[in-house]
């Protein structure tokens, strides 16, 4: 008789893990495969198509590599603060307040051509790490949830940069809408050749993942980090300063959302706008790259390029074969829906055993 | 021998071009949306037009998508004129500007059009249709059903297109009822429900009985229905959502603007090169606005005998908006804005460049007003 026998698996390997996760991506694109067939659109057409415009030629892969840029930066940067078990929702607001540091710098800060760029990614750090640390101080001093606090920030950072487009930031150039006026020249972040990637931000995203990796496995801060993040208790008795290891790491971490703002607004958009319109919640599907990077801050360079990919494939798919904007969703659901319930497979052997 | 042979290549040259002309007898064209195409308002109307265009055309394809974000714009364009290989394109939203300026200078030799823009290049034209007009002749009705004299308005975003609508619907309010009041709610969106049925809610608790707006959706008509109040329709026919309580409203025929640019890009009088001075501002008259709950019906019947007199003054007012000459206009001076300072002066007419940068609240209007001028 065969009997089915469910094991743990103490700590699965990298090909495990690698294994069942394209398995879980090609499971969802079986089932979204259906979704295409009820709009008539053969499914194998559909996604020769999909490949060719994102990963099929050289255009694609630049607009993959340009919407993962901001992904990557609050990716890793959520990584660090999960690690420490810091629940960091906040990634959407910090990356606001970058941008508006960013801003700041950019049209009133006054200075010279060649510190501009300089100082907006400097403005564009301390933004975010700014929103990111009154959540740490709250809940290092007082015991205040952060997973309400930085969530709530988000709407805080939304609602100031309302205020300031449609008040005292409103560009006289704009005709009354609701925009600051553009940056000058200066300000604009170089970009690479006819693409629209904002390199020195992509870089940032590089060596942001370089440090955090070196700061978790080289460091005593990344000891630290992992020994709160097992257990605060434990590392009380160890006398770790949960206040000190937790700044640090909300400095970083908020500070990388807010690099991500800052590129948004010097690279893509050139001033700031509806909030709505300058984070396509890449704050929130942040969160996702780090998860699925499983404390890797390595792999949140494939994470991020994957949900890069995601993103322009439901341009595609929109374009191409005028599927509602609402199927990208769904499409993004699914794959999602299957990577998370694959983390069980992961965690657990399934063998059949032969018993007499 | 020659002249037989420069003859012959001027022949040759004449026929390949004229095998060119006939090759190139399909027109594409590629639009790009702001919002989702279900919503009930703006980028609805523009794909209704964008079919009726399809359908009018035997040469014309069209492709677009929906719900594209303010920075991805260029690249959508990008897409459309390198994979789609589009003709023309179509960008519906003021916010998409800045991409549709610098693909125009990416791509010289396609024809662009901004809706809702102010800056031209010689490839790239602007237009836009304007309800203001039509919200002066829903002022009217409301003056004239208001009982509590507090009428509610939901407004969008604080901008001069929306203020102006505003003022417009308060200059019809205050001429026949000078007592009354327009409380006015931001929403901070274009399309909202929720948002727009809190607004909605909080003016009914304000005391206002009547209702106007500039959102996407029928929220405000379904909210103000179920309290049993009229309500104005906007952009879209939404005589069905209550066809008891909605009195009329605001509808649009971008279709004209859109036929009337593509035939002339067809034949070949739009180019490329000469679209600078190209801008498109359909009113009344031009027949790109229409006034009424649905398509040909101006007042709901409904509410003929509660308007009484209104009625006659408001079809009255729409014929000579209708005229050619538009022998009248709601902005016509002397208008005062709340503070008391004159803006149009006695006997002049507010110009385009004048209604285009709107940022006051005219006298009657109550509420916050972001960017008011001290």
């Amino acid at each position: 008789m065969l009997r089915l026998k469910i094991e743990k698996r103490l700590t699965p390997t990298w090909k495990v893990v690698f294994s069942v996760t394209v398995l879980s991506i090609f499971l969802a694109f079986f089932v979204i495969g259906f979704i295409f067939l009820g709009y008539g659109i053969n499914p194998v057409k559909a996604y020769i198509e999909i490949l060719i415009e994102t990963v099929g030629n050289f255009y694609g892969i630049t607009q993959i590599l340009w919407q993962s840029i901001p992904l990557l930066l609050c990716g890793v940067g959520l990584l660090l603060a999960f690690k420490a078990s810091f629940w960091n929702i906040g990634a959407e607001g910090q990356l606001l307040m970058g941008s508006l540091g960013a801003t700041w710098a950019a049209l009133f800060s006054g200075l010279p051509d060649f510190l501009l760029i300089p100082m907006i990614f400097i403005l564009g750090f301390a933004g975010g790490a700014i929103w990111g640390l009154v959540s740490t101080v709250l809940k290092a001093k007082f015991k205040v949830n952060e997973v309400i606090t930085t969530l709530m920030m988000n709407y805080i950072a939304m609602n100031i940069i309302l205020y300031l487009i449609h008040g005292p930031w409103k560009g006289e150039e704009m005709k009354g809408f609701a925009y600051t006026n553009s940056f000058p020249q200066p300000a604009w972040l170089p970009t690479l050749g006819m693409s629209y990637i904002h390199w020195p931000t992509l870089i940032m995203g590089l060596v942001a993942v370089a440090v955090i990796y070196l700061i978790i496995s080289r460091t005593k801060l990344g000891y630290e980090v992992k020994v709160i993040g097992q257990s605060q208790k434990a590392a009380k008795y160890a006398g770790i300063s949960y206040f000190q290891t937790i700044f640090w790491v909300m400095l970083i971490s908020g500070g990388c959302a807010g690099l991500a703002g800052a590129g948004e607004v010097a690279g893509v958009h050139h001033m700031l706008r509806h909030p709505d319109q300058i984070s396509l919640g890449y704050g929130y599907t942040g969160i996702i790259v780090a998860w699925l990077a499983r404390g890797n801050p390595i792999v949140t360079i494939l994470t991020s390029l994957l949900f890069g990919a995601i993103y322009v494939a439901g341009d595609v798919m929109q374009l191409s074969f005028g599927l509602p904007f609402q199927i990208v969703n769904v499409f993004t659901g699914m794959i999602l829906f299957f990577l998370i319930s694959s983390d069980h497979l992961m965690r657990y052997k399934i063998s059949f055993r032969r018993e007499e | 021998m020659r002249k037989v042979v420069l003859l012959i290549l001027c022949l040759v040259f004449v026929f390949t071009g004229a095998i060119g002309l006939l090759a190139q007898d399909k027109l594409k064209a590629g639009f790009i949306y702001v919002g989702p195409i279900g919503d009930m308002g703006w980028t609805h109307a523009h794909d209704q037009a964008r079919k009726i265009c399809e359908n009018t055309f035997p040469w014309l394809e069209t492709v677009y998508q929906e719900s594209v974000p303010e920075g991805k714009v260029e690249g959508v364009i990008d897409r459309m004129i390198r994979r789609e290989r589009c003709d023309v394109v179509f960008t519906t939203s003021f916010g998409f500007w800045e991409g549709t300026i610098a693909a125009a200078k990416k791509y010289p030799d396609k024809v662009f059009a901004h809706c809702s823009g102010f800056m031209r290049t010689p490839n790239c034209a602007t237009y836009m249709a304007d309800f203001y007009q039509v919200y002066y002749l829903n002022g009217l009705m409301a003056g004239a059903l208001t009982k509590s004299n507090k009428v509610g308005y939901v407004g969008a975003f604080p901008i001069p297109e929306v203020k102006r609508h505003i003022d417009a619907f308060t200059l019809g309010v205050l001429e026949v009822n000078p007592r009354a009041e327009v409380h006015v709610r931001w929403i901070e969106a274009w399309f909202d429900p929720a948002k727009a049925k809190e607004a909605t809610n909080s003016l009914i608790d304000a005391g206002c009985d009547v209702f106007a707006f500039t959102e996407d959706s029928d929220t405000v008509v379904q909210v103000a229905a179920e309290n049993r109040l009229p309500s104005f329709g906007h952009y879209s026919p939404m005589y069905n959502s209550a066809p008891d309580y909605i009195v009329s409203g605001q509808l649009v025929h971008w279709e004209l603007f859109y036929l009337d640019f593509l035939a002339k890009v067809y034949a070949g009088y739009y180019t490329s090169k000469n679209l600078e001075n190209v801008d498109y501002w359909g009113l009344l008259k031009e027949g790109a606005a229409e006034l009424g709950p649905k398509f040909g019906m101006p007042i709901n019947p409904k509410w003929k005998s509660r308007l009484g007199k209104t009625n006659d003054l408001v079809l009255e007012r729409l014929k000579q908006m209708q005229n050619p000459q538009m022998i009248f206009d709601p902005f016509t001076g002397p208008i005062y804005d709340r503070n008391g300072k004159m803006v149009v002066g006695r006997g002049e007419r507010a110009d385009y460049g004048h209604l285009l940068s709107i940022e006051y609240a005219v006298k009657g209007v109550v509420g916050a007003w972001p960017g008011e001028p001290k």
